[in-house]
């Protein structure tokens, strides 16, 4: 390519031949700018409540890198091993002190199950005997850590459920009797072909903390699991 | 004697050595962008190595960042300054040389296209889960603070304030309402930590940020890592403070606030660009090799539908055959959940035809100017022979 500038004359062009030029550069440097520009605006969109769309954190939640041949992946495509930003493997507090004396909760394991300590934001992580996809979560938090309403229309929307207004989540709410106090209880399976079922509740202790139980995998096996989930929940106490 | 200066600067900037230079920098640019993936990642690496008009390097015992070498884009913006400065500067009206004209203007075309591409391609990601239907796009780089008005109950009004509008200090209408963010910090990466007893009080005094100790962290730089975006924020209306909210990725619970009946929950999320139409996904496919895991093909087939286009449609899309659509390519990129999630990645870049333009006008300058050579040679030696 060089070689096109030796072949080349030298004659100079005239200052109207260089004008058009300029100018198109100057138009093309305005456009550039006003465009670059509108990136960075609030945005605003209306969304209709009756088609929701996955949570930004949960649906990709595990979502795994294809290996792909190469040159197959799109420019920029996410490397191997990486997540996506909404992928965000939960919990990337580093575990919440304890609790101890009064506050610490306590449960009797159900038959069968197993529990690890948690890591992240997680108190505790309890697993069902049987196959399927199912865990159940422990968390617990400062505070009301955000209301009731808030954390239950976010666990609707880690199944794809649209939020619900306060009188409809009354109407699903369901309360179990434990002797660390009445658990908010709440049941949904999510409308896709593959059914993701959660059963969850949550409990407010006198110190100011909120506990959150969540049992939630394919609905069969979750199903499964209700019965003694739901008596996990009765044995909460205090000491 | 300025004039003399002036007439020499353009002289060497129309210079054939000036094009060899900045073709020599760019392939060394290339090497060294290639290698420095290993530590900074992808985008890192093009950001510092392509993207940029100096490679900018701490150095040790020095309290600031040197230059180091020059980056893609001050080389690429010489390269099309010493294209067009030689276009202009040797033009001459001679039908002989068109053809060369006319690869100049392809390779001009070629850098300023690399230009529009880093200025407007947006690269997001469309995350469907089967049976599930999405109608926007996240950002992989960008964040946003999600302001969303939950009190129709037939619509959510979101409102997303791009990272970039969060510096401390900043002053955030969200427009058509009575909302103003007042932004106190931002952070890029943040590590948060329930406070402790002899903990400082937390500079957030409503929703869970007043229990939460929030420390800078430094951004994340591999591909493997992903920062946890945090904001100190201060939403007022009517003249009321709602106090200072810390709202973050990694705080999965939305907090609220009502303000005359209204409710507006605040979340921190990947930047969220809303679609006009929305996609199904109706299947996603993960295919091995018979009898062994070795993945051989996936593929989403989905149902695509704009209503104001009257369009329903489905489109399986696999490897290498994206769906292109609205100036959007959507490509299979990854999967999850037991291969009942999909995630598409979702290019719209407004200069995506510059390059085969370019290479077009570059095979065409060439053919053109051997073709005229040519017939002048041939011409020519009749002109000898009679």
């Amino acid at each position: 390519m060089p070689e096109h500038h030796l072949n080349l004359g030298h004659t100079h062009s005239g200052p109207s031949a260089r004008r058009p030029l300029l100018a198109a550069l100057a138009m093309s440097a305005g456009l550039f700018l006003s465009l670059g520009c509108d990136r960075d605006q609030v945005s605003h969109a209306s969304v209709a409540k009756e088609a929701p769309a996955p949570a930004p954190m949960a649906p990709a939640h595990g979502a795994a890198p294809m290996t792909m041949p190469p040159g197959a992946m799109p420019p920029g495509a996410m490397p191997p091993g990486a997540m996506p930003p909404g992928a965000m493997p939960g919990g990337q507090l580093p575990p919440p002190p304890r609790p101890t004396g009064k506050g610490a909760l306590k449960w009797a394991l159900p038959k069968g199950w197993t529990e690890t300590p948690g890591s992240g934001m997680r108190y505790a992580t309890l697993t069902p005997p049987g196959a399927g996809k199912l865990e159940m979560s422990v968390v617990v938090l400062p505070g009301p850590a955000g209301g009731e309403p808030a954390n239950v229309n976010r666990w609707r929307g880690q199944i794809g459920l649209p939020p619900l207004e306060d009188d409809a989540l009354a109407a699903t709410r369901k309360t179990v009797p434990s002797k660390a106090g009445a658990v908010a209880v709440y049941d949904f399976t999510s409308l896709g072909d593959v059914k993701t079922r959660m059963v969850a509740g949550l409990l407010a202790t006198a110190d100011g903390n909120t506990w959150f139980f969540k049992l939630m995998g394919n609905a069969e096996p979750v199903a499964k699991a209700k019965p003694a989930f739901m008596k996990y929940l009765e044995s909460l106490h205090l000491d | 004697m300025i004039r003399s200066i002036a007439v020499r600067c353009w002289i060497a900037l129309a210079s054939l050595q000036v094009t060899i230079v900045a073709l020599v920098l760019l392939m060394a640019l290339v090497v060294l962008c290639t290698l420095a993936q290993t530590d900074l990642g992808t985008l890192g690496a093009v950001n510092t190595y392509m993207r940029s008009f100096l490679v900018m390097r701490q150095v040790q015992g020095l309290p600031f960042r040197v230059p180091l070498f020059p980056g893609g884009a001050l080389v690429g913006l010489v390269l099309v300054a010493n294209l067009s400065a030689a276009l202009v500067r040797r033009f001459e009206f001679n039908p002989r040389k068109f053809g060369l004209w006319v690869v100049h203007a392809g390779l001009i075309l070629l850098v300023a296209g690399e230009f529009v591409t880093g200025a407007f391609q947006v690269d997001t990601r469309m995350t469907i889960e089967e049976g599930q239907t999405v109608n926007y796009l996240e950002s992989y780089h960008q964040m946003e603070l999600a302001v969303s008005d939950v009190t129709d109950p037939a619509h959510t009004e979101e409102y997303g304030v791009p990272d970039s509008k969060l510096r401390a200090g900043a002053v955030v209408p969200l427009p058509g309402t009575p909302i103003t963010l007042k932004v106190k910090r931002y952070f890029v990466n943040a590590v948060l930590a329930p406070r402790a007893a002899g903990d400082p009080p937390s500079p957030a005094d409503r929703g869970v940020g007043a229990q939460v100790k929030i420390t800078e962290a430094p951004p994340a730089t591999s591909d493997k890592e992903v920062n946890a975006a945090s904001v100190l924020v201060e939403p007022v209306a009517g003249g009321q403070s709602y106090g200072t909210w810390l709202v973050s990725t990694v705080l999965g619970a939305p907090q609220s606030f009502v303000h005359e009946g209204r409710t507006y929950l605040l979340s921190m999320r990947a930047r969220r660009y809303y679609l006009p139409y929305a996609v199904t996904l109706k299947k996603f496919s993960h295919d091995s090799y018979a009898g062994t895991d070795i993945p051989k093909n996936f593929s989403s087939l989905v149902h695509l539908s704009n209503p104001a286009r009257g369009e329903e449609r489905d489109v399986l899309i696999y490897m290498n055959q994206p769906l292109r659509y609205d100036g959007k390519a959507f490509y299979q990129a990854s999967y999850g959940k037991g291969d009942t999630l999909s995630v598409l990645q979702v290019v719209a870049n407004p200069g995506w035809l510059l390059p085969y333009l370019s290479c077009a006008l570059i095979t065409l300058g060439l053919l053109l100017h051997f073709g005229i050579t040519l017939f002048n040679a041939i011409k020519r030696r009749e002109k000898e022979a009679s």
